[in-house]
């Protein structure tokens, strides 16, 4: 007999956003993310108190995705900074900051939440107008004829996650390693449909940054090194390696499905036979004079000790990531099953060598044509070895956007002020039909603006942790940041010597003020002006692509955020 | 807050505890019998520091509501100044001064639980042994293991200097320096020194060179001897008690070296008119002489024994019998008289390994003797000279210390039972097979799934067939006797049933035997390993091994109760088993830690093809280098010229603080050397070690080129060793040489770890725990998302 339980009504939470309860949790999520941002960031240590491992990041990816928020607000602003994170991989810091800013800034004015949406989203749009403008004075444009520009955009990536643990040399390093990856993945001979090849990342997780590299083709880590005198591999009669690659397990236990039971007789040993089918496939691996034979998953000892008396090298173990690009890069097809192998299966590869590194063991496969390379990725210890391959991880997938777009936005805190100054020149200067579309008044388009400003600015000012001042000039509108322990009334040309992207100089009068004073606001600015200055060697630079997205999802984030009247919790 | 938890810990000592052995070293009995007594009366250390990691009281900010709780660790303002994860690695890392450099005090952890305890002699044991759930503590473990794991030595530089940073960072902090300077100046300060220090590098060539140069001299002894006696003179009390006492280990030593020199009167002379002999001691201050005496020493019996002669002296003052030794004299001789039949022959690498065994004096015997096989072998073969790979270690317990050897191929246990069998195999050559899985029926290869849902249908149960493992065992035992294999090899475990019937069969299977020692009789008896008996086939079968039991030194045959020596070698076999022996059971795993902390740093040398100048030098420079940048950075023009600072808004706030930071980092060093000058005894006080550090410093600055000064001290027999008088010169001033990689990879790995726990402001704790940390008492000192 089973017991009905009333089920629990529904929880109505009206207004959502003016519970102490949000406005708190907002701000801790907000100090936690600000306090990460930027080269000079604060670290974390994620883990689950009681002797687990520790991750120690400033990442917003490895943060977010393992903060449980339970607030359902809060869900929502995390729950699209990951997607954007995921589809991005840049920026996601920048764009958490500035919706938590935005919903701070927006829901602090008095005005409906509904003009105020609509305000923003003409502020976009203004921004995004400007930002594809050949006019934008903060967007660089990248030269894929020469490696610097690219060397930048990894540099800067790189040097924008202190839990890496790396200097100066090591970071220089790193970037080459980085782009010469990219370039691996670039296809040679270009179709109607390019399609970029793939940078495997293979972990050696002691050892010093220098000694990573980057090999072409890829790497399978092999528990012995018994291949060391067996390296004649069988080629074929066009000096080929022929490869068969397979995903079914060889193991010899594929009998035992899923569910249901298997009655045997005694005295048949399902092993056995299963064994002989294997022994089987050897047999006809062989007569296909097949050099290789790589599978995803285990391969029966007896099976590899027949294919190594036959001459035939029998790697097992290469896992599920390496099965997409080992099919890419050999054009095999991998094998799902035993029992049917059909000759077109099989692919090629140039070459097969033994590599060691550290202490581990390789098989190194090298294609004919590289699409795939393999980044060997040293760093000291675990923590910080996993917030390097995801700053390099980022990093590839920086350029790979690149490539589409281009272009590269300045960074340091610069885009954003220079931004901010941008729409508070147009802000000013719009018609008054303008504000007729959107339905307000100037005055309330003034304050949201104000407010959209004092965002983009404060996600500039969360670059600075020791307290120093930040300061903004009125000439090119970059952001410039004075070294804490100085009297703010001190003559600012003397402290400041590079803005934070590093395209300008401290040669000129910019008349600086500072970011976030009182009176910022009510000074009336020209347009800002672009840099003449032509592309340096070491600028902080920004993925184009990401950190667009990233305000995009900011605000639209914001905005439903900002819209929410209810919030109905089921409590069963 | 962290210092409340220490106070608090310090009344009501729990969990973990130490307790300090002390290790005199000679130079102490001659000069200050105080101290002695101070230290005696100090034997027993209980180091409360170590000691519990409770939860710790965070910051309280209440208010904050539930699921991922974040333990705000140094929120800016209020918590900035008093970083709690540097406090605790400061704390933990105190633990480990005693671990660093060549005299270390060992130490007892007890587990209050269980009552167990593990005497640990190393930094790696130490952290392995603490219970560490904090998250500095998991990341200093894994920081340790790292080390361990690549080099087998330099761990314990890297926590002593992971606590001396963090401290002076603390420092630095309550200064107010922002945390970004910090990090700049230290990263580019460590990376500057790692370039300077490369001055003292030198080539393993040159080392090599340099080390059979200076080999036996005639008057080598006499200058040991003279010096003793001589030094002793400036405080004659103490003398009577050191030659009654001491003379007795050391004129076991003595004699026999004399003996194979032909010198007999220069030991006489030396301890019996020290008078007439201290005129020269000035003179004969030679690190020539001072090596070949520690060589011979290099065996573990004399350095052990002559430890406990002096502990008991240290406490009663009076002189124990000679029984004692007359017993391992023997052993010495034996061991000397090898010596003595080529008395002019260059060891090379065994030189080196001298150079860099830093006192552990235990294993430079095995691993001399190591190198001398594995040389003669490579000028036979032309392989490396010496190879990590071949080397496999047997503890053997109940055995005394003087029993340690090196065995060419491979020495294992094996049963009482199969005694026979061996014996029956002697003289024999064998078919051997390599098995690297288990054993045993159920064994399946890795990744085989066993299927949980087959059953067994029985159509026509029959009473003759036996259990299936009876089937499997005579299955076995008959593809074993059709091979005709005599010998099996298993890397896993072995059914005991089988080794049983194979016992029966003559056969002999050896069970968890290492990788390498496979691959090594795979490569000269032609086995191939196979997972399954089943698969044999003859080409798998190897053949020309040979079994015999293990015999030690003096040629008796060994027994030890339930396991017996045995080993099993192949022509030609480059295998060597260092034989490792001691009756203290607890001692084992340090004895075997110390042997391969050695041999890896032998191989880490040959690696580098270079070593560092040890003794302190390479600290010394780096103290000293320092030193010269902070000043320069006081210097006005200075100011203004700021390279190599990726952050353009660093540069400015990064000069302001450069001094400051440098000194910082300076500090590690120099504590480090004091720490090194007190544990040897070399001074009497971390302030009196400091000043001796800092007479140095002085000196080398006044030279003018301070790694031209290092290098003079170092060549004139080390640095180390106090600023003059009383703490000159003493017998063990041998050359010392360290690795390059390994110690400044501990440097970098150290300063990474505790610069990446000063940039960390928050712990977010996830998972169950948080939850339980929502109902606790202690909700109030977490932030609750």
């Amino acid at each position: 007999m089973s017991r009905l339980e009333a089920k629990k009504p529904p929880l109505f939470i009206s207004d959502p956003l003016t519970k102490d309860l949000f406005i708190q949790s907002l701000s801790l999520l907000s100090r936690i993310l600000k306090s990460c941002y930027g080269p000079a960031g604060r670290l974390k240590q994620l883990h689950n108190g009681v002797g687990g491992y520790v991750c120690t990041t400033s990442q917003s990816s490895a943060i977010l995705g393992r903060l449980s928020v339970s607030h359902p607000v809060l869900s929502v602003l995390t729950a699209s900074v990951q997607n954007h994170v995921s589809r991005f991989s840049d920026c996601g810091l920048f764009t958490a900051i500035l919706c938590c800013s935005f919903i701070e800034n927006f829901k602090s004015l008095s005005v409906a939440s509904y003009t105020v949406i609509k305000i923003s989203r003409h502020l976009l749009s203004l921004c995004m107008d400007y930002l594809k403008s050949e006019a934008c004075g903060c967007r660089v444009s990248v030269d894929f004829s020469s490696v610097e520009s690219l060397l930048c955009l990894v540099r800067s990536v790189l040097i924008s996650k202190p839990a890496c643990m790396l200097n100066k040399t090591e970071i220089d390093h790193l970037a080459t390693l980085v782009v010469k990856a990219f370039i691996f993945t670039v296809p040679c001979h270009v179709e109607t449909n390019a399609v970029l090849g793939k940078c495997v990342i293979v972990p050696v997780k002691s050892g010093r940054v220098v000694d990573s590299t980057v090999l072409p083709g890829l790497l399978i880590e092999t528990p012995e090194i018994q291949w060391a005198k067996l390296l004649t591999v069988k080629r074929t009669c066009s000096n080929m390696i022929k490869i068969a690659l397979f995903s079914v397990s060889m193991s010899g236990d594929s009998f035992s499905p899923e569910e249901g039971t298997i009655m045997v007789h005694h005295g048949i040993s399902l092993e056995a036979l299963e064994l002989n089918q294997l022994l089987d496939v050897g047999k006809q691996l062989v007569s296909d004079e097949v050099g290789l034979v790589v599978c995803q998953k285990v391969i029966h000892p007896s099976l590899k000790q027949y294919l190594k008396e036959n001459h035939v090298m029998a790697v097992d173990r290469a896992g599920l990531n390496l099965m997409e690009p080992l099919s890419r890069m050999t054009g095999s097809k991998p094998i799902a099953s035993i029992q049917l192998l059909s000759p077109d299966c099989y692919g090629s590869l140039e070459d097969v060598r033994v590599e060691s590194f550290a202490s581990k063991h390789f098989v190194h496969l090298i294609p004919k044509d590289t699409i795939v390379c393999s980044l060997i990725l040293c760093n000291r210890n675990e923590t910080a070895w996993e917030e390097l391959k995801r700053a390099c991880e980022t990093a590839e997938h920086v350029l790979q956007l690149t490539v589409k777009e281009p272009l590269a936005l300045l960074g340091g805190g610069c885009t954003e002020t220079h931004l901010a100054s941008y729409i508070r020149h147009k802000s000013c200067t719009l018609s008054t039909s303008t504000f007729k579309d959107i339905d307000c008044s100037r005055t309330q388009y003034q304050l949201v603006a104000d407010g959209f400003c004092r965002s983009l600015e404060s996600v500039a000012c969360s670059l600075s942790h020791d307290d120093g001042d930040i300061l903004t000039d009125i000439v090119y509108g970059h952001c410039w940041f004075v070294p804490s322990g100085f009297p703010s009334v001190s003559n600012w040309s003397d402290l400041v010597s590079k803005c934070g992207c590093g395209i300008n100089g401290n040669t000129e009068n910019l008349s600086w003020r500072l970011l976030q004073g009182q009176f910022a606001s009510h000074v009336i600015q020209d347009c800002p002006k672009k840099p003449s200055v032509k592309v340096a060697d070491f600028l902080t630079v920004d993925c184009f692509a990401a950190k667009c997205s990233g305000l995009q999802v900011a605000l639209e984030t914001a905005n439903l955020i900002l819209d929410l009247s209810y919030v109905i919790e089921d409590q069963n | 807050m962290r210092w409340a938890t220490c106070r608090l810990a310090q009344q009501k000592p729990s969990g973990v505890c130490a307790y300090t052995r002390l290790t005199f070293t000679t130079n102490l009995f001659i000069h200050s019998p105080e101290r002695v007594l101070l230290f005696a009366g100090f034997s027993c250390v209980w180091l409360h520091n170590v000691i519990p990691f409770d939860p710790l009281p965070f910051p309280s900010q209440t208010g904050w509501k539930k699921r991922c709780c974040l333990l705000s660790m140094a929120f800016r303002d209020v918590n900035a100044r008093r970083h709690i994860g540097l406090q605790e690695l400061s704390s933990l890392a105190l633990a480990g001064r005693t671990l660093l450099g060549p005299v270390k005090s060992w130490k007892f952890i007890v587990d209050e639980s269980t009552n167990q305890s593990t005497l640990i002699c190393s930094a790696v044991r130490l952290i392995e042994s603490l219970d560490l759930t904090s998250a500095a503590g998991q990341l200093l473990n894994e920081t340790i293991q790292a080390q361990n794991k690549e080099f087998k030595t330099g761990m314990s530089t890297l926590l002593f200097l992971v606590g001396a940073w963090s401290g002076a960072i603390l420092e630095c902090l309550q200064q107010d320096v922002p945390v970004s300077a910090i990090v700049s100046v230290m990263s580019e300060g460590l990376n500057s020194c790692c370039e300077r220090v490369q001055c003292l590098q030198v080539s393993i060539h040159d080392v090599n060179k340099e080390l059979c140069s200076s080999i036996v001299r005639p008057d080598a002894f006499k200058s040991e001897t003279c010096q003793i006696g001589g030094d002793s003179l400036l405080n004659p009390q103490v003398f009577t008690y050191f030659q009654k006492d001491v003379s007795a280990p050391e004129e076991a030593i003595l004699k026999n070296s004399c003996s194979h020199q032909e010198d007999d009167c220069g030991f006489n002379k030396g301890l019996v008119s020290p008078l007439s002999s201290f005129g020269s001691v000035a003179s004969l201050v030679k690190p020539a002489g001072d090596r070949k005496a520690s060589m011979i020493s290099g065996s573990g019996v004399v350095a052990s024994s002559c430890n406990k002669q002096k502990l008991t002296h240290s406490r009663y003052f009076s002189t124990p019998g000679e029984s004692r030794f007359s017993n391992q004299q023997g052993t010495f001789r034996g061991y000397l008289s090898e010596q003595a039949a080529d008395p002019c022959k260059c060891y090379g690498l065994g030189h080196l390994a001298v150079a860099l065994s830093h006192g552990n004096q235990t294993s430079v015997k095995l691993l001399q003797s190591i190198v001398e096989y594995q040389q003669e072998k490579a000028e036979c073969s032309g392989s490396s000279q010496f190879n990590v790979a071949e080397i496999v270690t047997c503890c053997l317990l109940t055995l005394p210390e003087s029993y340690s050897c090196v065995s060419p191929g491979f020495v294992t246990l094996a049963s009482l039972e199969q005694v026979a069998v061996i014996k029956h195999l002697e003289d024999k050559p064998l078919r051997i097979l390599l098995m690297d899985g288990d054993l045993t029926e159920q064994y399946r290869h890795l990744g085989f799934n066993r299927p949980c849902n087959v059953r067994t249908i029985l159509e026509h149960p029959s009473l003759q067939e036996g259990r299936a493992e009876d089937l499997w065992l005579s299955s076995m035992l008959g593809i074993l006797t059709s091979f005709e294999v005599n010998l099996v090899l298993v890397k896993g475990n072995v059914c005991e049933n089988l080794t049983e019937r194979c016992i029966a069969n003559s056969i002999l299977v050896i069970g968890s035997v290492s990788r390498n020692v496979m691959c090594a009789f795979g490569e000269v008896t032609g086995a191939q390993p196979v997972t399954y008996v089943t698969q044999l086939n003859a080409s798998c079968v190897g053949s020309g091994a040979q079994v015999e039991l293990w015999k030690a030194c003096d040629g008796r045959a060994m027994d030890l109760g339930e396991l017996v020596p045995v080993r099993i070698k192949a022509r030609g076999i480059p295998l060597l088993t260092a034989v490792l022996t001691t009756t203290v059971a607890s001692k084992m795993q340090l004895i075997e830690d110390q042997f391969w902390t050695l041999v890896y740093r032998l191989h880490n040398a040959l690696n580098d093809k270079k070593v560092f100048l040890g003794g302190g030098a390479v600290e010394l420079l780096c103290l000293s280098h320092i030193q010269m940048l902070a000043e320069q950075s006081l210097q006005p023009a200075n100011k203004n010229a700021v390279k190599g600072f990726h952050s353009p808004w660093l540069a400015a706030s990064v000069t302001e603080y450069k001094s400051v930071v440098l000194q910082a980092l300076a500090n590690g060093w120099r504590q480090y050397l004091s720490v090194v000058m007190c544990n040897t005894a070399k001074a009497a006080s971390e302030l009196e070690a400091s000043t001796s550090v800092d007479h140095h410093l002085k000196k080398a600055a006044d030279c003018g080129s301070p790694s031209a000064y290092i290098l003079k001290e170092f060549r004139r027999g080390g640095l180390l060793r106090g600023v003059s008088g009383p703490f000159a010169d003493h017998g063990d001033g041998l050359k010392v040489y360290d690795n390059i990689t390994a110690k400044t990879e501990a440097w970098r790995r150290a300063l990474d770890l505790v610069l990446l726990v000063l940039q960390t402001d928050a712990e977010i704790i996830t998972g169950p725990k948080s939850n339980q940390l929502v109902n606790s008492h202690a909700s109030s000192e977490f932030v609750f998302l």
